[in-house]
């Protein structure tokens, strides 16, 4: 077996690179730079944020998510997101088997949903996917089996109509992706611009910088799709077939 | 190792020709991408010059490359991710065999990713008896029909979708059916299956984040996230080329690598990968290894004049507007990436002699580096490697390719340089042109060595005075 | 249009031997517009058959003869894109470890114009008050379009043109099949190519495609003979001087 170890690696690319191989750490710098004028404008710009500024940008979203088959709801408050989505539940079927159930994160948003209540008309158990949940082994499983996921998000790019979520205890990965039907609910602060904002945001915002990308940070723009067969756009090749963004605008 | 099939160029790109179904499944992909690519650039509120710049940061990180990449793994082993450096494939597929057998892996899913067909991993995986799904849609239709992909991202691009009908009623056991809609969802169905039950997903990477220690994957159909969520290993296989220093660059290179590969905005997924599953975290895989990979590639980053080729992010957009690749399709360039791409790529990873024809074979038309998101010459490179096939070479241990045709351009070398020589050798053709039919002033037919062009052409026949000498007399 | 600079003539080697009625309608226009003309008879080829090929050696050889019978010209135009295409930026390649000669070409590039730019970007002519009665449609060739950025320039020529209906063709910008040695060596592929370049003229019911480069015209013609069409193949300088 040719292995080679990191060091032997490294050291082949330097010399493919022509440098003197003690010259490495002249390279450190190479990430070294302080907050550029133009972060230091994105930083300010989002934090002076007006709402009218807020709703322009909502504005945006959806019609970015119209050619991606994103569906964009704003709603007034908490309620009318609950409301919503026992519409949604009642109006859907499972892809899979018959039973109705429905998966979400635990997330102080979600919960403030108040969603086993609302929906215990229609007899759809809601899971949460928390470490009692986990520590059970059935996690997984109420996952495969529901229908609908729900979620926050930590953010949402305007331009490209993308959520953007972090990994956490208790906000499993596998919620927006495994269900048939992906619903995500923000407020109308998350929404940023653009991928310029975020990675600002990230990489020189104190607070979330602080938390960085986790070791899973995914982007979701729109349901699953595919055009492999004859280029004929087809959605939910294996992701969820639907998502809906609510966006509490109060 | 991934067969290699490049001496076939000729033979493939003759059936692929006529092949109508392939035509036009090409144009059309063309027509698509390749125009809305070019729209896409010009939308940027940076405008298409943002390529530019996306080459100058690609050349900076592939010029500290040793730097970055020691950052990169540094980061990800401090989020508890494995690192492993593969000299060559055979590394590569024996570390992921490794960490198959520790973990007792008997299912594994693939998530679509052109460096695991460049080292022939599937293969590997199926020897060691363990049961692969490729799981983008694509490349399993590919991979249930025994074949190779034919385009970097859109792989089963030449199969019709009543072939794709026979096919999954013959391999699922479903019923005949040629809707598109309906054919997805039974592959939806099918794989569903494979990716719970599997216990290790594979990816490769599209391009990586240094600062972070993050690799980042794409998909629109979310095979990626499947593969690297639902399974306990993540094993994922990078380029070591594909890597950006700091996240600033990333941003340039993660909208244009969209905009390249399938002329949108964002691609449905992105995932930025650092490690395992954190502490208390719910899901997500358990393990997560990077295999790093050379083979060949600081053969590559060691010369100057193809160092360039390295800043590629594989978005396949050269393959969308390239009008060789539009008649012949993937299948002619005979190793995993087809192309302008493959045309400069895998003549420098399988060698240069071997893959003669793919460096010949094109007509130097331009349209690949204006439509390049990072805007690589490739031009410039297939002049280089041609070079390299009349000259010779050693440091690449290229022989030349036809010392006949070498005789030709040094007789020919001797001749330009003197007007009444170069007359002379005219005037000589001119006359022997005379023994070729002739109808209405054009030639039908001529004679070896440029008798390829009279197969489907005629030509003009060579005027009785040239130029030069009216202009002498009398202009 | 006072004080202009004499123009020399670069004669692209396939004008000079197949097509001469190319030149010569160049020489037309030139003289209709009153400039002063001369053409260097030791002149041969650019080099780029070789360069094309790999041969650099001797596309040096061709590429150092041209220098040495054009250093002398005020401002030199050619009516071929890819051979002023040759000379402006693949010389630099050919000479790159050749200072001395590096210069030779690159001064030499600097007063090295195609045709149609030259009409229009120098000389700042549009209208020649040519007449071509019938539908015409244009085809880019790659080198003068991707190589050195003309793609107005002949069209808004082919515009002032009176009598005629100018009908863009669908992938104008699509290389016809010529590629130089390509089309020999992999004829297959370049008449696919050229098949459907041909298809999308004959789409757009035009009496003539003109373009500004003899090689892609001549791929054209020849498929187009072959089939048996009527349509006429024109340099850009046959339509204007007409």
């Amino acid at each position: 077996m040719n292995t080679a170890s990191q060091e032997e690696f490294i050291h082949k690319i330097k010399i493919a690179l022509g440098k003197p191989l003690a010259e490495s750490q002249r390279n450190v710098d190479f990430f070294k730079s302080d907050m550029s004028d133009e972060t230091r404008g994105i930083l300010e710009r989002i934090k002076n944020r007006t709402p009218e500024e807020r709703k322009k940008l909502l504005a945006t979203l959806i019609e970015a998510a119209g050619p991606i088959n994103l569906k964009v709801i704003s709603c007034e408050d908490i309620n009318s997101v609950t409301a919503a989505i026992a519409d949604l539940v009642r109006d859907k079927d499972p892809e899979w088997g018959a039973k109705k159930s429905v998966v979400a994160w635990q997330h102080p948003l979600i919960e403030n949903l108040n969603l086993p209540e609302a929906l215990s008309p229609q007899d759809v158990t809601v899971f949460f996917t928390d470490v009692k949940e986990t520590e059970s082994g059935n996690l997984r499983q109420h996952v495969i089996d529901s229908y609908i996921g729900i979620t926050a998000a930590d953010f949402c790019m305007a331009d490209s109509a993308t959520m953007v979520m972090r990994t956490r205890p208790g906000q499993a990965r596998s919620v927006s992706l495994v269900p048939s039907i992906h619903v995500a609910v923000i407020e109308l602060n998350q929404i940023i611009a653009d991928l310029k904002e975020l990675y600002a945001l990230l990489k020189w915002d104190p607070q979330e910088s602080k938390e960085g990308l986790t070791n899973c940070m995914t982007f979701i723009s729109g349901p699953s799709k595919t055009a492999d067969i004859e280029a004929t756009m087809v959605h939910g090749a294996h992701g969820p077939r639907q998502v809906h963004v609510y966006v509490i605008t109060s | 190792m991934a067969k290699i099939t490049t001496e076939n160029y000729v033979a493939e790109a003759k059936k692929a020709i006529k092949n109508q179904v392939l035509q036009e499944a090409l144009a059309d992909l063309q027509h698509r991408f390749g125009r809305g690519t070019a729209e896409c650039y010009r939308q940027l509120p940076e405008g298409p010059d943002l390529r530019l710049r996306a080459h100058d940061i690609r050349m900076k990180d592939i010029e500290n490359l040793d730097v970055v990449l020691e950052t990169l793994v540094a980061n990800i082993r401090k989020n508890g991710g494995h690192v492993y450096f593969a000299e060559d494939g055979q590394a590569a597929v024996n570390y992921c065999l490794e960490v198959a057998h520790k973990h007792k892996v008997r299912r594994v899913v693939k998530g679509k990713s052109m460096v695991s067909e460049e080292i022939g991993l599937n293969d590997a995986l199926v020897e060691a008896g363990i049961d692969v799904s490729e799981t983008d849609l694509g490349e399993y239709i590919i991979q249930l029909a025994g074949e190779t992909p034919s385009h970097i991202i859109a792989p089963a691009i030449h199969k019709t979708r009543s072939e794709i009908g026979s096919l999954f009623a013959d391999k699922l056991d479903i019923p005949y059916d040629d809707d598109p809609s309906r054919l997805t969802w039974a592959a939806r169905k099918a794989l569903r299956e494979k990716f719970l039950a599997a216990d290790m997903g594979t990816s490769g990477c599209n391009i990586a984040c240094a600062e972070t220690g993050h690799i980042t994957t794409l998909s629109n159909e979310g095979n990626i996230r499947m593969s690297t969520t639902m399974p306990r290993i993540h094993v994922a296989f990078m380029g070591m080329e594909r890597v950006a220093a700091r996240l600033e660059d990333h941003d340039i290179l993660l909208r244009l690598l969209c905009r390249g590969a399938a002329a949108q905005n964002m691609a449905t997924y992105v995932s930025y990968i650092g490690g395992p599953r954190s502490a208390g975290e719910v899901d997500g895989p358990q393990e997560f290894h990077l295999v790093v990979l050379d083979n060949g590639r600081s053969r590559i980053l060691a010369d100057e004049e193809f160092r360039e080729m390295l800043c590629c992010i594989r978005c396949a957009a050269c393959l969308n507007v390239c009008p060789v690749y539009a008649k012949i399709g993937g299948h002619s360039y005979g190793y995993a990436y087809s192309g302008p791409v493959g045309a400069v790529v895998t003549p420098l990873l399988v060698g240069i002699n071997r893959a003669a024809d793919l460096c010949q074979g094109e007509t130097l038309c331009g349209a690949c580096q204006d439509i390049c998101p990072v805007n690589i010459d490739i031009p410039r490179m297939l002049l280089a490697l041609r070079t390299k096939l009349a000259e010779g070479d050693s440091a690449w241990g290229v022989t030349p390719a036809d010392r006949k045709e070498k005789l030709l351009f040094q007789a020919w070398s001797w001749m330009i340089r003197n007007r009444r020589l170069y007359d002379a050798a005219v005037k000589l053709a001119a006359t022997g042109q005379r023994l070729f039919a002739q109808k209405d002033d054009m030639i039908g037919r001529l004679p070896p060595p440029v008798h390829g062009w009279t197969k489907g052409r005629d030509i003009k026949p060579l005027a009785a005075e040239s130029f030069i000498s009216r202009w002498k007399k009398s202009l | 249009m006072s004080s202009q600079k004499k123009v020399t003539l670069f004669i692209q080697c396939l004008v000079d031997t197949i097509y001469p009625e190319v030149a010569e309608a160049m020489v037309q226009v030139f003289r209709r517009l009153g400039i002063s003309l001369t053409c260097p008879t030791d002149q041969t080829c650019c080099g780029q058959p070789a360069f094309n090929s790999g041969y650099r050696r001797q596309a040096q050889v061709a590429a150092k003869h041209f220098i040495e019978v054009f250093e002398d010209s005020e401002l030199i135009v050619c009516p071929s894109g890819s051979c002023v295409n040759m000379v402006r930026h693949h010389y630099a390649e050919l000479f790159r470890n050749n200072p001395q000669w590096l210069q030779r070409a690159q001064d030499l590039a600097g007063r090295t114009y195609e045709f149609s730019e030259y009409l229009v970007d120098v000389l700042g002519v549009d209208d020649l008050g040519a007449r071509f009665d019938g539908k015409v449609t244009y085809h880019d060739s790659c080198h003068l379009l991707r190589g050195i950025g003309v793609q107005k320039q002949p069209r808004k020529l082919l515009h002032h043109i009176s009598g005629t209906d100018f009908i863009e063709m669908h992938n104008s910008d699509y290389c016809c099949g010529f590629g130089g040695a390509f089309s020999v060596k992999y004829p297959d592929i370049s008449n696919a190519m050229v098949t459907d370049k041909v298809k999308n003229i004959i789409d757009t019911g035009a009496d003539a495609v003109v373009a500004c480069d003899m090689g892609c015209l001549m791929n054209i013609q020849g498929k187009l003979s072959r089939m048996g069409s009527d349509i006429k193949v024109m340099h850009l300088a046959q339509i204007l001087a007409s």
